[in-house]
């Protein structure tokens, strides 16, 4: 009698193999990730007293509007974004006290506002106020 | 006459590390649950200068382009996030308040907002918006 003699394949044991700790890592990964993405950015602003009054020098106050086609109309002339940041950069060095006092329109979108907020912390403007146009 | 063992050699055991893994994945899961938060669909307004404003206590309110205000996922009204404000003041005066504002929002909506904090005289508002790629 012939006895034949299969050769059986060694079964690899998953564990083993480092599939798992793969696909646990990838999972650590992305958690991380989710977790990341809860932490919020964005500026912090201290809000004046309601009805406060504060005394700007008048050579100090830079009045900037912003209509209600989120354009930014500072001494009469309308201006985008960029030129409005070049505008606060050159006051500042003349006036490093400059008050940036924006009076916004309510129909302005609340993106304008962001932008402002933006172009003075980054010319380092520390006085900026905000206020909401009166409605007509 | 010396007798000689056979070395062993050393391996790491690759076994243990999935043990490991799976820890720090329910460590992780568990810390994410925890800092888990009820979205609202809105649009962030962006900006290419941002700083962290996240602390332990944070108090979130949402307003969508339609003026409707939300927090935890809830519709609710500004007299409601007036209490919540107050109650969560009152818990812990070191809470933060964060506006997520649609960047369409008519600025009326998010005044609305500002003016309630001005009336509980809340000093400091974090106004959370996304960080944009410079230009």
């Amino acid at each position: 009698m012939i006895r034949l003699r299969t050769k059986r394949r060694e079964r690899q044991d998953v564990a083993a193999s480092g599939v798992l700790s793969d696909l646990a890592f990838l999972l650590i990964v992305f958690f991380i990730v989710i977790a990341v993405f809860n932490v919020n950015s964005g500026f912090l602003l201290g809000l004046p007293q309601k009805g406060s009054v504060t005394t700007v020098h008048v050579d100090d106050l830079m009045r900037v509007e912003i209509t209600s086609d989120d354009a930014y109309v500072l001494n009469g002339s309308r201006l985008g974004v960029a030129e409005l940041s070049q505008a606060v950069r050159t006051r500042r060095v003349t006036q490093p006290n400059v008050t940036m006092a924006v009076t916004i329109s309510p129909d302005a979108t609340y993106q304008s506002l962001v932008t402002a907020v933006e172009i003075a912390r980054s010319n380092d403007v520390d006085n900026f106020s905000f206020s909401m146009a009166e409605e007509r | 006459m010396k007798l000689r063992r056979p070395r062993r050699k050393p391996t790491v055991p690759v076994n243990a590390m999935s043990d490991i893994a799976f820890l720090l994945l329910i460590f992780i899961m568990l810390i994410s649950l925890i800092n888990y938060r009820q979205e609202v669909p809105i649009d962030y307004p962006e900006a290419e200068r941002a700083e962290i404003t996240q602390v332990d206590k944070n108090l979130e309110l949402w307003v969508q382009k339609s003026g409707d205000l939300f927090h935890d996922g809830k519709r609710i009204s500004l007299r409601d996030a007036e209490a919540l404000i107050v109650d969560a003041v009152v818990a812990d005066p070191a809470v933060r308040i964060h506006i997520l504002a649609d960047r369409a929002t008519p600025y009326r909506h998010v005044a609305g907002v500002l003016e309630v904090l001005q009336t509980l005289q809340h000093r400091v508002v974090s106004l959370v918006v996304s960080e944009s790629a410079p230009q």
